[in-house]
């Protein structure tokens, strides 16, 4: 067993490779005057948020890493740690991500966690950096468990991980259009992950992959960008504070206000937490559905093009 | 990666994108006119129809009043945020209003509003 295997954090390895290339996304953009859009509150808000989402795994990060290694005590596989394992562990974890982000959008626990991402009205590198700080309490480490109980060893599995958020940062970005149609065609890029930061009905809960767009094309969640409908970034319902304790805690403290509001059955209070995001016991708030559906009353046009094909 | 190393790569690194942005005019807020504040209501709530806006005179904020009642929209740095105005506080500030929400993703905005211009707005507020 490689029980001592360990390897070192890359996302805190690549702080200054993000640092560079957010200076140089800048100078990019305001040499060019055109690309993406920097305004200084929102983009030290993101800064914080990212820093605070380091701070966070460094204060919370031995819960998981703990639960990984008890399954790695209970698991008699061992794959190993050979090039092919390493490679298959990244594709896989990759699955994993898929999956823990579309749960992150359609159950509302999980999305108190992830929306602080998805709340910046830009979209330019400093958003990648916009992670959540209670990511630790969705206790989505249990989609890892599969890994691990496989043979995968956790040091593979986190390692895999990092290098999978390292890679979604560079598609935070409108100073790239499109790549070459076979990229396009396999990985997430900027153009498929703008969609998925967009607010337009159409561009609502699709293109959930981390590193590999090909888990929508299977799962049927891809939506392409379209020429014709620019993304509008943000929340259906912006928030009105660039307070890094508002951001991050804004939709915990909503779900608690509405699991306690009195008057509620137990399977409505279950809702509030666990349904998806908008769900309420009176119909009176909106989930990506009853959008969707109300932009189609207004745009029948739209119906069965991409994004409205359900 | 030392803790300490880590510490003073993350504050320089903030404190260096928050100056550049600053220094190269990054920090303006929005500017509404009643065109773009009806615009940037639509945008925030698709489903409502405008039916009239009156713009602050320092074009930071407007109050928008729709099918579904009264609105305010207000620059949020370079964007704009909207709220319905219900379960609103208002004050009076030494420059305009302060509208306190029960909302904790937008607990309060301040409007600079002149006299008249304060006045006029508290009138459409009370009116609906």
């Amino acid at each position: 067993m490689t029980d001592t295997l360990s390897f070192p954090d890359p996302t805190q390895l690549a702080v200054p490779f993000f640092v560079a290339a957010i200076l140089a996304e800048f100078i990019w953009i305001a040499v060019k005057g055109r690309g993406g859009r920097y305004e200084t509150r929102d983009a030290v808000t993101s800064l914080i948020m990212g820093a605070g989402s380091v701070a966070s795994g460094l204060l919370l990060g031995f819960l998981a890493y703990g639960f990984f290694m008890l399954l790695w005590a209970l698991t008699p596989l061992d794959l190993g740690t050979s090039v092919g394992v390493f490679i298959l562990c990244f594709v896989l974890d990759d699955l994993r991500y898929y999956w823990v982000h579309r749960f992150g959008h359609r159950i509302r626990w999980v999305w108190a966690s992830h929306v602080n991402h998805h709340s910046s009205q830009h979209y330019n590198l400093t958003t990648a950096l916009r992670q959540t700080w209670t990511g630790t309490f969705t206790f989505m480490m249990i989609v890892r468990a599969p890994l691990i109980l496989l043979g995968f060893h956790p040091a593979i599995v986190l390692l895999c991980g990092g290098l999978n958020l390292i890679y979604q940062f560079w598609i935070h970005t409108e100073a790239i259009g499109k790549m070459p149609r076979w990229f396009e065609a396999v990985m997430n890029t900027p153009s498929h992950h703008r969609v998925h930061h967009g607010r337009n009905p159409r561009y609502l809960d699709c293109n959930y992959a981390g590193v590999f767009i090909v888990w929508d094309k299977m799962f049927g969640t891809f939506v392409p960008e379209q020429d014709s409908e620019k993304v509008d970034y943000g929340l259906v319902h912006n928030l009105g504070s660039f307070n890094p304790l508002r951001v991050a805690f804004h939709e915990w403290i909503g779900i608690f206000r509405d699991v306690v509001q009195p008057g509620l059955t137990v399977r409505q209070r279950l809702s509030y937490a666990f349904g998806p995001p908008g769900y309420s016991h009176d119909g009176s708030r909106d989930t990506s559905e009853t959008i969707k559906a109300k932009h189609l009353v207004r745009n029948p046009q739209d119906r069965g093009s991409p994004g409205f094909t359900q | 990666m030392p803790l300490e190393i880590l510490l003073i790569l993350v504050v320089l690194g903030i404190a260096s994108i928050a100056v550049m942005l600053h220094l190269s005019g990054r920090s303006k807020r929005a500017r509404l006119t009643a065109e773009s504040a009806g615009a940037a209501w639509e945008r925030h709530f698709p489903d409502d129809q405008v039916t009239g806006v009156i713009a602050a005179q320092d074009g930071h904020a407007a109050l928008v009043t729709t099918s579904a009642g009264v609105g305010l929209v207000w620059a949020f740095g370079a964007d704009t945020v909207a709220r319905h105005l219900v379960e609103v506080d208002l004050d009076d500030t030494t420059r305009g209003l302060r509208f306190r929400f029960s909302d904790f993703t937008a607990p309060s905005v301040r409007v600079a509003l002149a006299p008249e211009e304060r006045q006029l707005w508290r009138n459409t507020i009370q009116a609906t």
